[in-house]
């Protein structure tokens, strides 16, 4: 059976990209087209209107487009997690200075952003982040960080950057920082423009981040494409694949970066800053066992974040049918 | 009907399109059609511009910009909404086939959006069927270039005259079910490599 599944350039896209090329999706009698969307918009029209039979998708915009709230309504599915984390929080080079360089934990990075951002908000001059969809953790993250720094997250300025755009626009000085999935923070702190401020699993343990979104008519082939997808999201996850992994990446998925660097996001050894400032976190990008169940939980803290946003005005029945999208159930029977 | 009173954007990575479809609009008479590059000032220049619909060519990147107009459209001076009016399924595929994706104010008319979808529709669709046919007129004139050359090749290696080198080519894909181009190109890399 042949389906085309879409996906987003990113590092994250490796499971999808791995079973299509590595065999785990022939094993189970599908023949994976992989079509490469340039925006989620557009990846979002298409699985609303059919033209895609699965996609790597945003967790709160296959939320977002299943309760109608964001482009064409959707009848979503989500039957898998396909990573937690493997966002980052990057600050430009001149804003990373007028916080005073702040050394040691996420919370006193956040209190010395928090201070630079209040005293901009009040000048009027807000400082502008990049984020990657409206309907994306990268926005909650955010949100989230200037609250751990003490900051009403009113007092930023949000704007949507694609990720391929956001080093240029770092470098054109047309936004002060932006939130956005591997590689896009490495390639500016390599092109000596950002620091990375807090990788996103420091903001939010295991945040729910790429899903596998499928219609609700994906008869025949959602349970051998989860499969397909679980053995290759463990493949991926298994460092002894990792530089196999990071060339296919480099070639396939229109990173646009180098597969060293590519590498590195996958193992989590990130370089904070262009001296060399290293952390490491195994757990920065996770695609292994551990992030593919899908919990409801995760639904309703994806909602509660939708909430304090202002994308949705809460209540029990929009609640409920958000919850019903998870499918830990599909999952389980697997 | 002569929409005088609106005001079209139209965004597209590719500028012969955006001219067409510009072109298109300005001849049904909507009152004012302006075409804003791709790029990082895009909503800045949206904004600037308050347009009551946005016609946006699906592949371009910046739709995710646009997005963002449109989730904050509670805040918004003039909101926006993605196109879609929802009960229309039928009008958004034929859209999206198209390679198009609206985006309108708030509160717009149907009956007002739905000409400048079917003009956008009628000139994307026109514009494809244009590209398809050059694409095809560039492959035949290469492909008679190549085949020219493989006869030269068995005129002067085999001493042919020019009918029976073509007579030759002609067989030799008959009998291997290939397009004579692909022949032809498989002499030329043979002679080339052999010299």
């Amino acid at each position: 059976m042949k389906i085309q599944v879409g996906y987003v350039p990113l590092t994250d896209a490796a499971p999808v990209i791995a079973a299509a090329e590595r065999g785990f999706a022939r094993d189970e009698g599908l023949e994976i087209a992989l079509s490469r969307e340039p925006s989620w918009a557009t990846l979002r029209d298409r699985l609303a209107l059919g033209h895609l039979d699965a996609a790597h998708m945003l967790a709160p915009l296959a939320i977002a487009s299943t309760l109608g709230l964001s482009g064409p309504q959707a009848d979503l599915v989500v039957p898998m997690g396909l990573s937690l984390n493997g966002n980052a929080l990057t600050l430009s080079t001149p804003l990373w200075a007028e916080m005073g360089a702040p050394g040691g934990a996420t919370a006193e990075v956040a209190a010395a952003f928090a201070r630079v951002a209040g005293e901009r908000a009040q000048a009027g001059r807000p400082l502008t982040l990049g984020t990657v969809h409206p309907f994306s953790c990268h926005t909650y993250q955010i949100r989230l960080f200037a609250r751990l720094g003490g900051l009403d997250p009113q007092g930023l300025r949000l704007v949507v950057v694609p990720p391929p755009e956001t080093v240029d626009a770092m470098a054109t000085g047309s936004i002060d920082g932006f939130c956005c999935g591997a590689p896009w923070n490495s390639i500016a702190v390599e092109a000596g423009l950002g620091r990375i401020a807090a990788l996103g699993c420091e903001i939010v343990p295991d945040c729910p981040e790429k899903v596998l979104a499928l219609p609700t008519r994906a008869a025949g082939y959602g349970a051998p494409l989860v499969r397909a997808l679980r053995r290759a999201g463990s493949w991926c996850a298994d460092p002894a694949h990792r530089e196999e992994l990071a060339g296919l990446l480099c070639e396939r998925a229109g990173l646009g970066a180098p597969a060293n660097l590519i590498a590195r996001t996958l193992s989590g050894e990130m370089m904070l800053d262009a001296a060399g400032t290293a952390r490491t976190d195994p757990f920065y990008l996770r695609l292994d066992a551990g992030a593919h169940a899908p919990r409801p939980e995760q639904a309703a803290w994806l909602m509660e974040q939708m909430a304090s946003a202002g994308q949705l005005a809460p209540n029990a029945a929009l609640a409920a049918r958000a919850g019903a999208i998870y499918r830990p159930d599909l999952f389980a029977a697997l | 009907m002569t929409e005088t009173s609106l005001t079209v954007a139209v965004i597209d990575p590719s500028r012969a399109r955006a001219a067409i479809l510009e072109e298109g609009l300005r001849a049904a008479g909507i009152g004012t059609v302006a075409v804003i590059a791709d790029g990082p000032d895009l909503q800045v220049r949206v904004a600037a511009l308050k347009p009551d619909v946005v016609v946006i060519h699906l592949e371009s990147p910046s739709r995710d910009i646009l997005e963002q107009m449109s989730s904050l459209s509670r805040q918004a001076e003039r909101p926006v909404a993605m196109f879609v009016d929802r009960s229309d399924r039928t009008m958004m595929q034929a859209a999206v086939d198209a390679g198009i994706s609206a985006y309108v104010v708030d509160g717009l008319r149907t009956e007002r959006i739905r000409p400048i979808l079917d003009i956008a529709i009628a000139r994307f669709n026109a514009f494809a069927r244009l590209q398809r046919e050059l694409d095809e007129a560039r492959t035949e004139l290469a492909d008679r270039k190549l085949i020219e050359r493989a006869k030269g090749i068995l005129m002067s290696r085999r001493g042919l005259t020019e009918d029976e080198a073509y007579t030759l080519l002609r067989r030799q894909a008959m009998n291997e079910k290939r397009k004579l181009a692909d022949i032809a190109r498989a002499i030329i890399t043979a002679a080339d490599l052999l010299g």
